[in-house]
């Protein structure tokens, strides 16, 4: 036997290990898919069928029938790109403040960011949405965004990325004529790029897959987001027919976990370091 | 005498201008006042409605003092709450970060197709709670979800899970470890890569064992990722509402009712919102606590070599 | 500088076009309606050509939006407290005393009152009295009523009268016994009866009326006071009830938790007897089990003699206090609940109608499922108006969980209950 198997075979309750771990994890995902396109009799079929014979569409049909899904989508685009692209401007400049200049009450307000940070959305939530029924902002995407215009999180790692640009480079553009608002925008974000997309993509992550904020300030069905789709498709005293809810988890899943595929490593490696800084 | 005080007012813009302090200000300014508005003000007006008894729609707000705390103390239910909620965290943080633990170090190891099943570990954390909550819920359905016909094909007796009030939590427990478990790997493994292999290879040399390498050399100098995943995940368990208001609605029998799913239907169902914010005040004096005791002890296990 | 000028201007139609167009149009007013599985009731909603006549007659638009049943009290609250409510809300007669506790409804005019509790058969004339001829909105067609409903081929399989009900507790207990099914291994397959104990205390609650009410019991003594009264709730009528269901899970094992829908399990041929809203089961049973043969009867009583009771329940037609065309709104309910247009979407919809005059006319006065309703009307009782009542019905809900699900002894839970509900009764009536 050469090395190499021999290897592989030492490695062998690795792998069984491993792999029964990844088939637990795996396993909704598989029955979720498998229910939402096999006929509605073999769903329930015992002894189950783990490879199916047949396969139909009409659970889609019936889930797209049932609830406006395109809509849901469309909401859950706007909430996440106006939240994270106000995070990303307001935090760059915020960042770069705190990164750069020296200021009386910087340290309060810097401080004053991050305890955002320790009081969440569920503490503040009755308060925050006492005014906006006040201001008439239940039930619109003001509503939705309010709590999320801009992230702590995200003024925290541009900051601690800003503060590895060499000061000599600021100064030059500085002596060039350069405004603080354009140095901002053309030779500071171009630098921390990196940073900046991986706050970007944590953040969409978290404003797609949120749901106590929306479901507390959504009422209409219009302007619910997916997540708020999905919770309230599934009928709580289960009479909704499994076949369609599936098909709506599928649905609601898709897009993300296809994103998922495209750009795991990315993704993995981004919020890796974000653990390590932490 | 005018002018002597408008050139130093002038000196002293001037001077602010070379500092930037008013381009700081501008700049800080959209963040501190969208948080003003939106996170701070609503966090101090929350203390204050927990003594008072909000009726929103007659405007009337009426100072109750310690009340909505004392009715706090003897509501049965939000003790449930409270209870069911500290279950929770104590079980899910620790479990879901040995196990990650235990695949981080198996992941260090090299193998084929590593960074698939590291990509398959993650899929849960991407998807949406709630809807893998939903999934789950099909899962766990007595009489057609895949957990009881799997024990029934191996002959065990089919299990109530979500419907019985002895096992809805525990059934909560395991969803919930099954969806964090990846992220815990994961930030693991990044903290194992950062240890450096000298460490190991001089044990292997002083003939220490896989095992002995883990507990002494492995765990100790993970102490500040232990750390952090203990306090974020904390923190996030206490706060755990999705998974629950979708796949028991916080019964049977308040069985699963956790503290901001109680918060919430107090609010925004029943329209107590003073009784509410006081709840919320609850939540946040553990979620500091519970922070401020593993931080303060974490840093006596903190260790370099 | 120019820029900016151009950009004020700009902006500045942007925000008056809005206005200029409303100028010109016709009012529209708004109801909102809860849609969802569960609301056979309000599916008329949906035709956009439901009050073309209205419309056209007063020069008014009304634009019906459909909410989710499960969050449409939150959002009517919402809307009141940022005074942005529609004009016609359509609700569930349950929620009436939470709106009435935060003083959002108008009540009808008396006149138009009394002309409408004069001209409608009797168990509407219940459901819309609160008290000396008060009506807070007018209920919809098509009413629920709590009955029993049995599945007819598993009665013949299990050697029952496919036409005999129980009528008895003593006999309901018999026939679930035959009617459960196990496997091989000792897992219940079908339950003979299936009850409702998971999702929102009050849907417990309402499923088990038809037991308290039959023991004698009764949840608070004054069923039409707003204010004050005590709970009844730990009784020995009440916790013969309680123990009826409790002997069912443990003694007979004909009943299961594990079964969390009544009307789904018995759509699904996996529980053959429940007790629910009959319009439900009406409303589905076509779509989703079109073979099932189902009778619909009274629910038994504790001894032969008794007097069944069961629960009306219904929609309303009401409008705020806050609604910005009041008038508008009431003259829009009273058009489309006159007796010609109860007639014309009773008989569209497959509903039993109002009106007693039109109980006598075809297909109503033929058809089965309505004349099998007009049995179960007579026993028929509505939810007590009591502003306490969701407090007292989350007490009672809590405790028939409890008791079901062996957290506790019927007597501790009952005697908690009480307590609870008498709390809210107190704190509602300051």
């Amino acid at each position: 036997m050469s090395r190499s198997t021999l290897v592989a075979v030492g490695k062998l309750p690795l792998y069984l290990g491993v792999s029964g771990v990844a088939i637990l994890m795996i396993l909704p995902f598989y029955w979720m898919v498998m229910t939402a396109f096999v006929p509605a009799p073999d769903i329930i079929a015992f002894p189950p069928k783990w490879i199916p014979s047949r396969l139909t569409l009409q659970h889609f049909a019936e889930a797209f029938a049932k609830a406006p899904w395109l809509a849901y989508y469309w909401n859950s685009f706007v909430v996440a790109v106006v939240s994270v692209g106000c995070s990303l401007l307001f935090g760059l400049f915020a960042g770069y403040a705190f990164a750069v200049y020296r200021f009386p009450l910087q340290n309060f307000f810097f401080i004053l960011i991050l305890a955002t940070l320790m009081v969440p959305v569920q503490v503040t939530s009755v308060a925050l949405y006492i005014l906006l029924a006040q201001i008439g902002w239940v039930d619109t995407y003001q509503g939705i965004l309010a709590p999320n215009f801009a992230s702590a999180f995200g003024v925290f790692m541009i900051q601690q990325g800003i503060k590895s640009i060499p000061v000599d480079l600021i100064e030059a553009a500085r002596m060039d004529g350069a405004g603080e608002t354009r140095i901002v925008l053309t030779i500071i974000a171009p630098l921390i790029k990196t940073t900046l997309a991986t706050v970007a993509m944590i953040l969409f992550l978290g404003s797609w897959n949120d749901f106590l904020w929306p479901v507390i300030v959504i009422n209409s069905q219009d302007l619910r987001t997916i997540p708020v789709g999905i919770a309230l498709f599934k009928d709580p005293y289960g009479s909704m027919n499994y076949g369609p809810l599936m098909a709506a988890t599928v649905i609601s899943t898709g897009p993300m976990l296809l994103a998922y595929i495209i750009s795991q490593k990315y993704m993995i490696r981004g919020i890796a370091l974000t653990g390590l800084k932490g | 005498m005018a002018s002597h005080r408008n050139r130093s007012v002038r000196q002293i813009l001037a001077r602010l201008h070379a500092r930037r302090v008013l381009h700081a200000y501008l700049f800080i300014a959209p963040v501190i006042v969208l948080f003003g508005i939106f996170r701070v003000a609503p966090a101090i007006q929350t203390l204050l409605y927990s003594f008072y008894k909000v009726e929103l729609l007659r405007g009337r707000f009426t100072f109750i003092g310690l009340e909505n705390f004392t009715a706090l103390l003897t509501d049965e239910i939000f003790r449930k709450a409270t209870v069911n909620t500290l279950t929770f965290v104590v079980t899910i943080v620790p479990i879901s970060a040995f196990l990650g633990l235990i695949l981080a170090v198996l992941f260090n190891a090299k193998f084929h197709l590593k960074e698939f099943f590291k990509a398959v570990y993650f899929a849960p954390m991407v998807t949406s709670t709630v809807a893998a909550a939903v999934v789950w819920w099909w899962m766990y359905n007595p009489q057609f979800g895949i957990f009881n016909v799997l024990l029934k094909l191996v002959g065990l007796p089919e299990q109530p899970w979500l419907m019985s009030s002895h096992m809805a939590l525990p059934s909560i427990i395991i969803f919930s470890i099954w969806k964090t478990l990846g992220y815990n790997m994961i930030i693991y493994l990044a903290g194992l890569q950062a240890i450096p292999q000298q460490f190991y290879e001089a044990a292997t040399i002083d003939g220490a064992g896989a095992v002995k390498r883990f507990w002494r050399i492995s765990v100790p100098l993970l102490a500040p990722t232990t750390t952090f995943l203990l306090i974020y995940n904390g923190i996030l368990a206490f706060q755990v509402f999705d998974q629950v208001f979708v796949l028991t609605g916080g019964g049977p029998a308040n069985s699963t009712n956790v503290v901001v799913l109680d918060l919430y239907r107090q609010a925004f169902e029943r329209y107590n919102f003073g009784y509410a914010s006081a709840e919320a005040m609850v939540l946040f004096v553990f979620i500091l606590g519970v922070t401020v005791v593993q931080y303060v002890y974490s840093k006596r296990f903190e260790v370099t070599y | 500088m120019r820029g900016a000028k151009a950009l004020a201007i700009a902006l500045a139609l942007l925000l008056l076009s809005p206005a200029l167009a409303l100028a010109g149009a016709a009012k529209t007013i708004t109801l909102w309606y809860p849609a969802g599985d569960i609301t056979a009731g309000a599916a008329h909603f949906a035709d956009k050509t439901l009050f073309a006549d209205f419309e056209a007659k007063n020069n008014v638009k009304v634009e019906a939006v459909a909410l989710d049943y499960d969050t449409m009290q939150q959002k009517i609250f919402a809307a009141a407290a940022g005074k942005n409510i529609a004009d016609i809300l359509f609700i569930d007669t349950s929620w009436l005393p939470g709106f009435l506790k935060e003083e959002m409804l108008e009540p009808v005019a008396d006149a138009k009152a009394k002309a409408w509790l004069a001209a409608v058969s009797p168990e509407i004339k219940e459901l819309s009295d609160y008290g000396k001829g008060r009506m807070w909105g007018y209920p919809q067609y098509g009413i629920d009523v709590y009955g029993l409903t049995w599945n007819k081929d598993q009665f013949k399989e299990a050697g029952l009268d496919p036409e005999k009900p129980p009528k008895t507790w003593a006999e309901f207990r018999e026939y679930a016994k035959k009617l459960t099914k196990r496997d091989a291994q000792g897992n219940i397959t079908r339950v003979g009866y299936a009850i409702r104990h998971v999702g929102h205390p009050h849907g417990v609650v309402h499923k088990h009326f038809w037991a308290i009410y039959g023991a004698g019991a009764a949840l608070i003594d004054n069923p039409n006071a707003l204010r004050g009264g005590k709970a009844m709730i730990n009784t020995p009528g009440g916790k013969a009830a309680l123990q009826l269901v409790l002997d069912m899970l443990d003694v007979d094992k004909s009943t299961s938790l594990n079964f969390p829908d009544p009307r789904a399990a018995f759509l699904k041929g996996i529980a053959s007897m429940q007790i629910s809203e009959t319009v439900s089961i009406r409303g589905r049973q076509p779509k989703e089990a079109p073979e099932l043969k189902w009778g619909m009867a009274l629910p038994p009583v504790p001894k032969a003699g008794d007097k069944p009771v069961t629960l009306l329940g219904a929609w309303l037609y009401s409008v705020p206090k806050q609604a910005k065309n009041k008038a508008l709104a009431w003259k829009a309910i009273e058009w489309i609940n006159s007796q010609e247009k109860d007639f014309e979407l009773c008989k569209k919809y497959g509903a039993s109608p109002r009106y007693a005059a039109n109980w006598d006319k075809e297909p109503f006065k033929s058809d089965p499922y309505d004349q099998g309703l007009k049995q179960l009307y007579p026993s028929g009782k509505k939810l007590p108006i009591n502003l306490a009542l969701n407090g007292i019905m989350d007490a009672m809900g809590g405790a028939i969980q409890k008791v079901w699900h062996h957290e506790a002894s019927v007597d501790a839970a009952l005697a908690e209950a009480e307590r609870l509900a008498n709390k809210a009764i107190a704190e509602a009536a300051k």
